[in-house]
């Protein structure tokens, strides 16, 4: 039965379908699987073989989030399990994202939390037009590993240097790295302001994080 | 000594293109009311949702969404000019916006430049903008300027330095892609009026405009809007512009993405005239691709109908249109890449006539500026320019008697009817310059060197002191406030 369970778990993750997928969490829950087992070889299988897939070119990024909407859903009925029991899944870090104050752009900040969640990263999504002084409070709370910050405009990237002297203030930057991203950040930009990371779009910004981390590729 | 101010260039196409049937631009009109009524816009904006209360829109304060039904959407529109004055500092320069004539704009707002000689890359400056804008006002196929780069050595109030730049260094017409906030815009109009010299004039020719960016899907910016708000009510003209991209923040078929763009626009330009009936107001949409294994940004495909048709959108509307054009997704100029993407997009832009056009000169998706690269993107233009005239028929032109003169088997280079024409039958452009040995020489070069002849030679007139002084002491002011 726990068999069939979990390659249903795994199927419904390749299949995209996320009401299915919290379905089957809470199926293992009354069947009194272990939720980390339901994860790591149910879940987490689903996600393996999409991103083998994606690694293959057979998928593309709609898939990939769609497979990561499915296991953040599975995941949001295990967790509170998984916390009854006293047990916590093995995460590769933990990473706040926002888009900075002044900006409400949320694609491309989205779309790394997907990719950042779905590699098995923790994500505390902020949302859009954050104030610094929220992202700082969220990170110091969580022991964020890692800030990601988004900014599309010329005019709104200066608050990404901002942030990143307000952390230097703090005494943050030793145990919290810096990612930003947006359309006009370069990697001048980058150096100039001193932030630890960047990429151009959502997949490098896994690899990005994993670097920062030194997680296994 | 200031430099004389020959005749713009801009395109005037004896032909036209129909892209979509008069049904579908229905099919499509209807999808965006459709939008506007049941799905609504997001304005994230106080004012701009009393606005709209007071008018009978359905608001939700809460989600700060507006539906809009459609009579009210056409009683809005129905005050916006179809075409309007975007005045330059010279009045030779003024730009009246017309049917069948279209002028194009720089490319903006970059954020890197690379520097001609050593061939490194920095971020860009003021001083950057206005060389370029010095450019600009040199070469006649561009009818305004936007600012090219951003002023980053400016930091917040960057924008207003770049309007700056722009008007000490071309007598043509700003327009600004970068200002937002109803702040900074009201230093803008401020600024906008020490050009024009009275509130009044400013409103009669303004020398200046705006494009405010919609966010897709959907949305629209606070400060975009705010600004946008205040600069309708100056009488500054104002664009919105929707940049939908296929597959991440609209659908992923071309006539979802534009009818969902076409209602950010519809949205806010309904708002303008509410605020201020007849408010001079331009369509802009500019779709990109989500690359489907990245994510990331695509300006250019190979299949860019949509680029066209939404000129036909917005002349549906009663609008002027800001057409779209260039901006290669090259990293590089003068690649096969920078060259293959935009060359039949001013062929294009003047078949379906959108009354101005953004822009040459930038790389790597509107963020790099290579400056020769605007001289290789003109080359483009005039071509096209030229390919868009009709060819001239007449008894000269025809010849028969220098034929007849000539029979079989003879020549032409004898005939005085040949000395006459061969000098403008054959017109050249970047690719034809010689080297010494008689060769053709590298086009990039040819453009490096025409970027510093013109740098070096184009003086266009100064402001006059006290108006330099005026925008000074404004932008110390915005500064003090605002950076």
């Amino acid at each position: 039965m726990s068999e069939e369970l979990l390659k249903a778990m795994a199927q419904s993750i390749i299949d995209g379908e996320s009401e299915i997928a919290a379905d089957l969490a809470r199926q293992a829950i009354e069947a009194g699987l272990d939720p980390l087992t339901a994860i790591s070889k149910g879940f987490v299988e689903g996600v393996n073989q999409v991103g083998d897939s994606f690694a293959c070119g057979d998928v593309f990024l709609p898939e990939l989030v769609m497979a990561g909407e499915a296991m953040k859903a599975a995941i949001a009925v295990l967790e509170p399990e998984l916390k009854k029991r006293g047990a916590a899944r093995e995460v590769l870090g933990k990473v706040v994202l926002a888009t900075v104050e002044g900006d409400i752009h949320e694609i491309g900040k989205s779309l790394v939390g997907t990719m950042l969640t779905a590699s098995g990263f923790e994500v505390f999504d902020l949302g859009v037009n954050v104030p610094a002084d929220q992202i700082l409070a969220k990170a110091e709370e969580v022991k964020a590993d890692i800030i990601g910050l988004s900014a599309l405009l010329t005019t709104t990237m200066v608050r990404q240097k901002e942030i990143i002297e307000a952390m230097d203030a703090r005494g943050m930057r030793n145990r919290t790295k810096v990612m930003i991203g947006g359309a006009p950040v370069t990697s001048d930009w980058v150096e100039k302001i001193k932030a630890d990371g960047y990429s151009e779009d959502a997949i490098g910004a896994v690899n990005a994080a994993k670097l920062l981390l030194d997680a296994p590729a | 000594m200031n430099n004389p101010l020959p005749p713009l260039e801009p395109i005037r196409s004896a032909y036209r293109l129909q892209y979509l049937t008069d049904e579908q631009l229905d099919q499509l009109q209807e999808a965006t009311l459709d939008i506007l009524e049941n799905v609504g816009v997001k304005f994230p904006s106080e004012k701009a949702l009393q606005v709209f209360s007071a008018h009978g829109a359905e608001v939700d304060h809460n989600t700060q969404i507006v539906k809009l039904e459609r009579d009210l959407v056409f009683k809005a529109m129905k005050s916006v000019p179809r075409y309007f004055r975007m005045a330059a500092r010279v009045p030779e320069y003024d730009l009246q916006l017309q049917d069948g004539t279209t002028y194009f704009t720089t490319d903006g707002c970059g954020v890197q430049v690379c520097d001609m000689d050593s061939g490194k890359i920095r971020p860009s400056t003021k001083a950057d903008v206005g060389m370029m804008a010095r450019v600009a006002d040199y070469l006649p196929s561009i009818g305004f300027c936007w600012p090219m780069v951003s002023a980053q050595d400016h930091g917040g109030t960057a924008p207003l330095h770049e309007i700056d730049a722009g008007w000490n260094n071309s007598v043509k017409h700003v327009q600004s892609e970068t200002i937002m906030g109803g702040r900074d815009c009201e230093y803008a109009v401020e600024m906008a009026t020490v050009i024009s010299g009275s509130r009044e004039e400013l409103r009669r020719r303004p020398p200046l405009s705006l494009v405010v960016c919609t966010i897709a899907p959907l949305m629209q910016d606070h400060a975009g809007i705010e600004g946008a708000m205040v600069m309708a009510q100056a009488g500054i003209p104002v664009g919105f512009l929707a940049m939908p991209c296929l597959g991440t923040t609209a659908p992923a078929t071309h006539a979802g993405a534009v009818a969902m763009g076409d209602a950010e626009i519809i949205s806010a330009t309904v708002l303008m005239q509410l605020i201020s009936p007849g408010a001079p107001v331009f369509h802009s949409l500019m779709q990109a691709w989500a690359d489907p294994r990245s994510g990331g940004y695509v300006s250019y495909a190979r299949d860019a109908r949509s680029r066209y048709g939404v000129v036909e959108m917005a002349h549906h509307w009663g609008m002027p249109s800001l057409g779209a054009c260039y901006g290669t997704d090259s990293i590089e100029a003068g690649t096969w890449q920078s060259a293959a993407e935009p060359a039949l997009d001013p062929l294009l832009a003047g078949l379906t006539s959108p009354e101005i056009v953004t822009g040459m000169g930038l790389a790597r998706t509107y963020t790099r500026l290579y400056p020769e690269q605007i001289i290789l993107d003109e080359d483009l233009y005039q071509r096209a320019r030229t390919y868009l005239m009709r060819m001239e028929v007449s008894p000269e032109t025809l010849a028969l008697d220098v034929i007849r003169a000539v029979g079989p088997g003879g020549h032409f280079l004898g005939q005085k009817h040949t000395r006459e024409h061969i000098r403008t039958s054959l017109v050249r452009g970047v690719t034809h310059e010689f080297d010494s040995n008689g060769k053709y020489r590298e086009p990039r070069e040819v453009a490096r060197q025409r970027v510093k002849w013109i740098l070096e030679n184009h003086h266009p007139a100064p402001l006059e002191k006290a108006q330099q002084d005026e925008l000074t002491r404004i932008l110390a002011a915005a500064d003090r406030e605002l950076a």
